[in-house]
């Protein structure tokens, strides 16, 4: 008895936070009408026994999508107005559309019935004395090796594609590139200089980290006195 | 588990992550090296697939039989030919990246898992790779605002269709109990089983597979995904996901759905009949080559699917036909399109063909070959694929697809010959640039097959014929 | 179940609750007295002496401070949403606790899978702060909370992975069954770079230095928090440290063997439980006075380019490891 209270309860909510998706305002809110749906789907999951993947769909969807929803929904500056006006306009189209579709489906549910082949039919029974982890665990590098490897290269097409669509290297960007980090050492970052006394530094002699591709050097007219840059000339100085 | 049965995909997905790899840690410009890795990779698959057994495996989800064979060799051919077509446009574009052919190797992989499909999961899966490759691809010119346009355009329909298609799967699934074709199949032996939820059911999943093949209604974003997609996109959109998703709709409607061909008949013909009109009315308006395109895709769908409303083994057979002869002709077509440009840049417009026919004599023939065959001129290959679908809806009864097919093609022929007529008898503008040794030699390949079709169409239709036989079991 | 019968279960089990919660507070109050004593400690100073015999009543003072003090809601935030964000903070650092197991069967819900119970409520976590950012209304704020967000999530892959690989040792998901696999060794001695990686991503996953951040008081003023007072701000800070607490506790049923004894002739105990807790917790306040704040791209750069594969390599190989010797555990 309390299992179904408890699940009409999760489904009731479910529903309304659900039509609250559509209906908030604020973008903000809808998002967060989804994870209170989230949770309600989760809660439903547990009351029909599948603990695993009601705890998936809490880590996976409220831990981490709905995260990055909100993040960019925070972040988008939705001209709240401008979209109420194109939901006003729309209204009445879009409702009767529901309509229709919802008398359809009232209609399709109306000649419900069965293939009498349908239960023996059904996927994955779960054999008796068995946690829902385990039986999932069981079949899912078995059985549904074939599908599974499959919607992990679905992830990595995603992926790959989310990548080549925004990964953009600016030359202009300066990364940290740990191994040249510590790789510097003291003599090639540190001179130590004579100052004659209130003279100060001259400015040639502040060492500024060199440039990654040394600009190709002017030929040196006589000698090798042009070459080397100007810490050198320091240095003769 | 015969997990054997699938060696040409689990062969074609290590090669895609092989290539991925390889490209990403290789010091120099890898995108050409790549791409040669990947063209070899699909001709390595074609012969795998072509030397694996036949048998069911992973508990039924995969099914390796003559029409799968059949589609995954078309398949693998025109993704061979749309990588190929590409080298050159993408060099020249800056769209020179390794991710290119990685995603066009896992979309082939997709229409591969597509054609093998025994089980709604490995359909929708299949599909899903396929489709999201493409979606990337569409974009892949990210800078151009058209091309990102396309992409977004396609993401988001697509993702509508693919939600559509889902809730296919599960009423049906809820009516039959089953995800399996075989299972299916008998569940539904007796009609009389087929309540109006299925039957809803079997409508979505016809509408998301309608939108791969872009069959209308479900036809809107052809046109724009097509004209804004980078050419060898557009090319490689043209042809293989057709072949797979057709292949896919074949599949689905003959082996699970055949017994309740009464109630999904009239859906097919409808939509054949509305594909074909729209394609040869729309078409006639248009000024880019590639928009023109996009609605002649339409129109050929619409033609193919005659071929299924037969529901016969005649007609399938008429289906496949008519996929080889339209992936060989389209293909050669975005070959002349690729090769369109004027000191250096890409033009897309209709006029800009004027006087090819005097400039580049070579060019210009082929491209009036292929669209005398898309008209359907004889003895150019595209009449025989017209030929072998209308001749089986005449013996099924189907009259009013087959007229309304043969005034369609009349129609189409206008807009089709005014093409050749731009060539040939307007004034040339300016003259294109003389196109790379690549395309030339696509463009000539495929034109012949086109015009000596008719002389060795045996091999294609006996395979084709042993390919249809087999969904009928 | 009767209804009589329900309600003596309920009522056992707010006993049981109780129980748990209020020397959990207890403790709460005490970790902050013990960080600034501690911190004082590590920089040579007295930390707070005043209050009490060594300063100990000074938690309570500080609670009853901020319990005085007008809790201040900015101009232009979202009200319900800036109250309801601290609220969540605290409430899910309370509720992760019903699954954790103080001694052999001592849980308040024993459930099958109580590491995905726990993993769940701690990705919760950064909905307080990020919720906390966005209602303040509040350049500095909506900084913190982004940074947060952008890092616990990264954190939480690897997190899992250890996780995992820890899983796979002992073929349950039950927080028992988890400490009771570790009898003969704990893990943190087999699996000892999975619990380093693990240490140091719970330190990311409670913002605390060197990853805080999100609070950044000296370039981001005091990030997500910067416009909260009084009880507010106090739960905000309870669920901070009580969320240290939590996690100092997986670490030690996942990789310390929980209430087991580590010698052989003592028995095992919450008792032993207690001190593996307070013993992370040292090492949680000792990195705090030892280790300047990262930067942020060198945060991402450690979570996503060396703990991320290095956790999934090491989840291969011990995967492996398990399989090749046959040491795999067979339904648990």
């Amino acid at each position: 008895m309390i299992a179904t209270l408890a699940f009409y309860v999760f489904a009731l909510i479910l529903l309304v936070s659900a039509a609250m998706v559509v209906t908030a305002r604020n973008p903000v809110h809808s998002v967060l009408f989804l994870i209170m749906a989230f949770f309600n789907a989760a809660a439903l999951f547990l009351i029909a026994g599948a603990e695993f993947l009601a705890m998936i769909l809490v880590i996976v969807y409220v831990g981490a999508v709905a995260v990055l929803f909100l993040f960019v929904v925070m972040m988008l500056d939705v001209n709240f107005a401008e979209l109420r006006e194109g939901y006003q306009r729309y209204a009445p189209v879009g409702a009767a559309v529901g309509a229709v579709l919802f008398v359809e489906l009232l209609m399709v549910l109306g000649g419900w019935h069965f293939a009498p082949d349908a239960a023996s039919l059904r996927l994955g029974q779960i054999p008796a004395g068995v946690s829902n982890t385990d039986a999932l665990g069981r079949v899912l590098y078995t059985d549904y090796v074939l599908l599974f490897q499959l919607a992990g290269l679905v992830l990595l097409v995603a992926m790959i594609g989310a990548i080549v669509l925004t990964l953009r290297d600016r030359k202009t960007s300066r990364h940290q590139d740990i191994g040249r980090q510590t790789a510097r050492s003291a003599a090639t970052s540190l001179r130590m200089v004579t100052v004659a006394i209130g003279a100060g530094v001259a400015p040639g002699d502040i060492l500024r980290p060199q440039p990654e591709a040394p600009l190709t050097p002017p030929e040196p007219v006589g000698g090798g006195a042009g070459h080397g840059g100007p810490h050198h000339a320091a240095e003769i100085r | 588990m015969n997990w054997t049965a699938a060696i040409p995909e689990i062969f074609l997905a290590l090669s895609g992550l092989a290539i991925l790899m390889l490209g990403v840690f290789v010091r120099r410009e890898p995108t050409f090296l790549c791409s040669m890795l990947a063209v070899g990779a699909l001709l390595l698959t074609a012969v795998l697939v072509l030397g694996g057994s036949d048998g069911a495996a992973y508990g039924g989800q995969f099914v390796v039989d003559p029409f799968s064979s059949f589609v995954k060799l078309l398949v693998l051919a025109a993704a061979a030919l749309a990588l190929v077509l590409s080298l050159d446009y993408n060099r020249r574009e800056g769209l020179a990246r390794l991710e290119y052919p990685v995603l066009m190797l896992f979309a082939t992989l997709g229409m591969l898992v597509m054609a093998s499909a025994s089980n709604l999961m490995t359909l929708y899966l299949g599909l899903e790779l396929q489709s999201l490759a493409i979606y990337v691809l569409a974009a892949f010119a990210r800078d151009t605002l058209r091309s990102s346009e396309a992409g977004l355009k396609y993401f988001v329909l697509g993702a509508l269709a693919s939600g559509l298609l889902l809730y296919g799967i599960s009423l049906v699934y809820g009516f039959t109990g089953g995800v399996g074709f075989a299972g299916m199949a008998q569940a539904l032996a007796d009609p009389v089983h087929a309540s109006p939820g299925l039957i809803a059911g079997i409508v979505f999943i016809v509408a998301g597979l309608a939108f791969k093949i872009s069959a209308v209604p479900f036809h809107m974003w052809t046109p724009d995904v097509y004209e804004g997609a980078p050419s060898p996109v557009t090319a490689f959109l043209a042809t293989a996901p057709k072949v797979a998703a057709m292949a896919l709709l074949l599949r689905v409607m003959v082996t699970p759905f055949g017994h309740l061909l009464g109630s999904w008949q009239l859906l097919i013909e409808l939509v054949s009949i509305a594909s074909m009109v729209l394609g040869a009315l729309a078409a006639i308006g248009q000024t880019n080559i590639k928009r023109l395109m996009a609605y002649s895709s339409i129109g050929h769908m619409g033609y193919a699917l005659i071929g299924l409303a037969c529901g016969t083994p005649e007609g399938i057979r008429g289906v496949l036909v008519y996929l080889v002869i339209y992936v060989f002709m389209n293909a050669g077509t975005f070959a002349c399109i690729i090769a369109m440009r004027r000191r250096g840049l890409a033009v897309e417009k209709i006029a800009d063909l004027g006087g090819l026919g005097r400039s580049d004599p070579g060019l210009a023939l082929a491209m009036a070959v292929f669209m005398f065959s898309m008209a359907g001129i004889p003895p150019m290959s595209g009449f025989f694929g017209k030929l072998y679908v209308f001749l089986p809806a005449v013996q099924s009864g189907l009259w009013t697809l087959a007229v309304i097919g043969v005034l369609t093609s009349v129609v189409g022929a206008y807009y089709y010959l005014r093409v050749v007529k731009v060539m040939y008898f307007d004034p040339g503008v300016e003259e294109l640039d003389a196109p790379p040794a690549s395309l030339s030699v696509l463009a000539t390949g495929t034109a012949l097959f086109t015009t000596l079709f008719f002389v060795f169409p045996g091999p294609f239709i006996g395979a084709a014929q042993a390919a249809a036989r087999v969904l009928f079991g | 179940m009767g209804f009589g019968e329900g309600l003596l279960h309920l009522l056992l089990v707010v006993v049981q609750a109780l129980a748990l919660l209020v020397p959990l507070l207890i403790g709460v109050a005490y970790l902050t007295y013990a960080e600034r004593k501690v911190l004082a400690a590590i920089q040579l100073r007295k930390g707070p002496n005043v209050v009490g015999p060594f300063g100990l009543w000074q938690p309570f003072a500080d609670a009853i401070k901020m319990l005085m003090k007008e809790t201040i809601i900015p101009a232009g935030s979202n009200r319900l949403l800036f109250l309801m964000a601290p609220m969540l903070t605290f409430g899910l650092a309370m509720i992760a606790w019903a699954v954790i197991p103080v001694n052999d069967g001592w849980a308040i819900a024993d459930i099958n899978v109580g590491v995905l119970y726990l993993f769940a409520i701690s990705s919760l976590g950064v909905y307080g702060i990020i919720i906390a950012g966005w209602a303040s209304n509040s350049k500095y704020a909506f900084l913190g909370a982004m940074r947060s967000a952008a890092q616990m999530v990264s954190y939480e892959v690897s997190m899992g992975f250890v996780m995992v690989s820890v899983l796979l040792c002992v073929g349950s998901l039950n927080l028992n069954d988890v400490v009771m696999a570790q009898r003969h060794v704990w893990f943190a001695i087999p699996l000892f770079p999975m619990f380093v990686v693990f240490f140091i991503s719970t330190l990311a996953e409670t913002n605390r230095a060197p990853f805080d951040l999100p609070e950044g008081e000296s370039e981001i003023v005091a990030g997500f928090f910067v416009e909260y007072s009084a009880m507010a701000f106090a739960l905000f800070f309870l669920g901070e440290y009580a969320n240290m607490i939590l996690m100092s506790t997986m670490t030690s049923i996942l990789f310390l063997g929980g209430w087991l004894s580590p010698v052989g002739f003592l028995p095992s105990g919450p008792g032993w439980l207690v001190l593996k807790i307070v013993v992370v917790l040292f090492m949680f306040l000792w990195v705090r006075a030892t280790f300047p704040r990262f930067r942020y791209d060198q945060l991402m750069r450690l979570g996503w380019k060396v703990f991320l594969p290095f956790s999934l390599a090491w989840l291969v190989l011990t995967a492996g490891v398990l399989l090749a010797m046959g040491w795999l555990p067979h339904g648990a």
